[in-house]
């Protein structure tokens, strides 16, 4: 393993401690589908993308969209070790007097490139973003990561179809691939599978990754950006609930508070401090 | 028999304008560049011109991306694609953030759906967007409006929807300029009565009041072009005159300008106001003119509503 993995591997698990602690604190979120992105979103912030937190409006960074929104957790915490504010804040998640709102918000929440919570949207919005990247003659990346539930949204389709059109390049799109939605297996509720034939028919580049793989991570989002005139879709298999072992398999933890026992044992198990 | 004006070909006209002082302007569509007669637009501006298909959803998705990154995308297809098909993108993704997006539906009513039918007769968009907040909200009376009023929504700072027409729009024989949230006085013959009228059908309006005139009832007749903001202070003083009232919209009658006024009217100078607009059903094809008589929008429907109106006055 690579010093860079490690030290990946490494900001991942603080990013898992905190997204436990505030929701186990907040009493409130949706522990699962944070914790199966949270290693797309640790490298995507602490590696991958071009920004900078002293100066989350800068006209030339890398975008980001959460499409699954409600992964907020991860994504709130990974912005606060990155230094957009601070990490005190955490436990105010989804409370009337934060800012921390219960899905991402644009104007609230510093760091945050896009709203969102309602499923299907992030990939039309991040086309949006690329195409004025591109009139604007700027340089940046859009990155996007959305469930793979959150694919039986029609819009997705109408925004594939045209971001193959359009030969946006600079469209990065992970689809969190943990195989389990709200209301049980996505086989199951909604006959999606397979999904990488349905992206590469829609002519987008791409790929399938350990989505809990930091070597795989990087390799992938190096060979989506060489690809020019095509968009680029990251098929990542993940596990819900991903690093706190009481969570895998048990798709209650959707959404889902840790009582005090369940919270000190994620510690334990993540190497956290129990506060 | 009206003079007819386009005011698609308004809007595209201004928004060649528009772009050519803005370089952030482009114009979004959903395999609607006939709608908008944009071709010489998208020939002539090939880089400002956006078209994802058929796909509105994704247009106005597309369009908060771009304003989150600094474009001022105007997205421009039939009013009901805009405000029902894609209606949770424009609340949650533009008017929730308030990005700097411009929605322009064409159709606006049922006269200007005419023989399509119910599919494209938009009777709805008004009061789905008024419901929404953070968005401004317009129904220019022409033409010369549409031109007015659309390089004066591309000033606001946010979100906003303008409803156009068929291209067979009636023409509204004024001069009176578009000014954003104020009241547009066409006729004042007296205060007996407001007729408080936006869109095609002012020109039944003012019909009306010339009617009324002859019978010794004297109108003011006010083009009410913005919903949102409603110009509060011009109604209360247009209301404090006739003390009556009546509204004159091609929209469903629950909540169009008939529910603006009303809402508006029944918390601040509480006076009789009667709705003219389509009774809550769904249309049938036809011409635009017999169309908006068979649905209870006739000169003499309104003429009869002001009296109704002024009868049951205090």
């Amino acid at each position: 393993m690579s010093e860079i993995e490690r030290q990946l591997e490494d900001i991942a698990r603080l990013v898992r401690i905190d997204v436990v602690t505030m929701i186990h604190k907040a009493g409130d979120g949706h522990p699962g589908p944070a914790l199966s992105a949270t290693d797309l979103i640790t490298a995507l912030y602490f590696h991958i993308m071009n920004i900078d937190p002293k100066n989350p409006g800068w006209e030339d960074r890398d975008r980001f969209i959460l499409s699954k929104g409600h992964a907020c957790p991860a994504l709130y915490a990974a912005l606060a070790r990155k230094g957009y504010f601070p990490r005190s804040e955490l436990v105010g998640l989804r409370s009337l007097e934060s800012f921390l709102q219960g899905h991402p918000d644009m104007n609230k929440i510093p760091g945050i490139d896009s709203t969102s919570g309602s499923l299907g949207n992030g990939v039309g919005i991040g086309l949006g973003m690329t195409l004025a990247g591109r009139y604007l003659g700027r340089d940046y990346f859009t990155y996007v990561i959305t469930g793979d539930g959150e694919i039986e949204e029609g819009i997705v389709w109408e925004s594939a179809m045209s971001a193959k059109k359009y030969k946006a390049g600079k469209l990065i799109v992970f689809v969190d691939n943990n195989g389990i939605q709200s209301g049980g297996p996505v086989e199951k509720v909604s006959g999606l599978n397979p999904i990488l034939p349905k992206w590469e028919a829609f002519g987008w580049h791409c790929q399938e990754i350990d989505g809990h793989n930091f070597a795989g991570i990087l390799k992938a989002v190096e060979n989506a950006k060489e690809n020019t005139d095509q968009p680029s879709l990251i098929l990542a298999h993940t596990i819900k609930g991903q690093g706190v072992p009481f969570m895998i398999g048990d798709n209650s933890w959707h959404k889902r508070v840790p009582t005090k026992e369940q919270y000190e044992e994620a510690m334990r198990v993540l190497g956290g401090e129990i506060s | 028999m009206n003079q007819l004006g386009n005011t698609r070909i308004a809007f595209i006209e201004s928004m060649a304008e528009i772009v050519e002082k803005d370089p952030k302007a482009v114009l979004v569509c959903a395999d609607s560049v006939l709608v908008v007669k944009g071709k010489p637009f998208a020939e002539k501006y090939p880089e400002k011109f956006f078209d994802v298909g058929i796909a509105e959803q994704n247009a106005v998705a597309c369009a908060a991306g771009m304003a989150a990154c600094g474009l001022v995308p105007f997205v421009a297809t039939y009013a009901g694609f805009i405000t029902m098909r894609a209606c949770e993108q424009v609340r949650t993704f533009v008017a929730y953030p308030g990005l700097n997006v411009k929605l322009v539906g064409a159709n606006g009513g049922i006269s200007a759906g005419e023989r399509e039918g119910v599919t494209h007769q938009f009777f709805e968009d008004i009061g789905i967007m008024r419901t929404i907040p953070g968005i401004t909200v317009v129904v220019p009376a022409d033409h010369n409006q549409v031109h007015q009023a659309t390089k004066a929504i591309h000033k606001v700072e946010g979100p906003v929807y303008m409803r156009i027409g068929s291209g067979r729009d009636p023409v509204v024989d004024s001069d009176i300029p578009f000014e954003l949230g104020k009241v547009r006085i066409l006729k004042e013959d007296g205060g007996d009565i407001a007729i408080l009228a936006n869109g095609f059908v002012i020109n039944r309006a003012l019909e009306a009041a010339d009617n009324l005139k002859t019978e010794g009832i004297n109108a003011v007749v006010a083009d009410v072009h913005t919903l949102k903001p409603l110009d509060e202070k011009g109604i209360i003083e247009i209301l404090k005159k006739t003390g009556a009232a009546v509204t004159v919209e091609d929209h469903n009658i629950i909540g169009g300008l008939g529910s603006a006024i009303t809402e508006f009217s029944a918390e601040k100078m509480p006076c009789p106001v009667v709705r003219i607009g389509l009774r809550d059903v769904y249309p049938r094809s036809g011409l635009p003119e017999p169309l908006l008589d068979y649905y209870k929008m006739s000169v003499t429907d309104i003429v009869e509503a002001a009296k109704r109106a002024i009868k049951t006055k205090k």
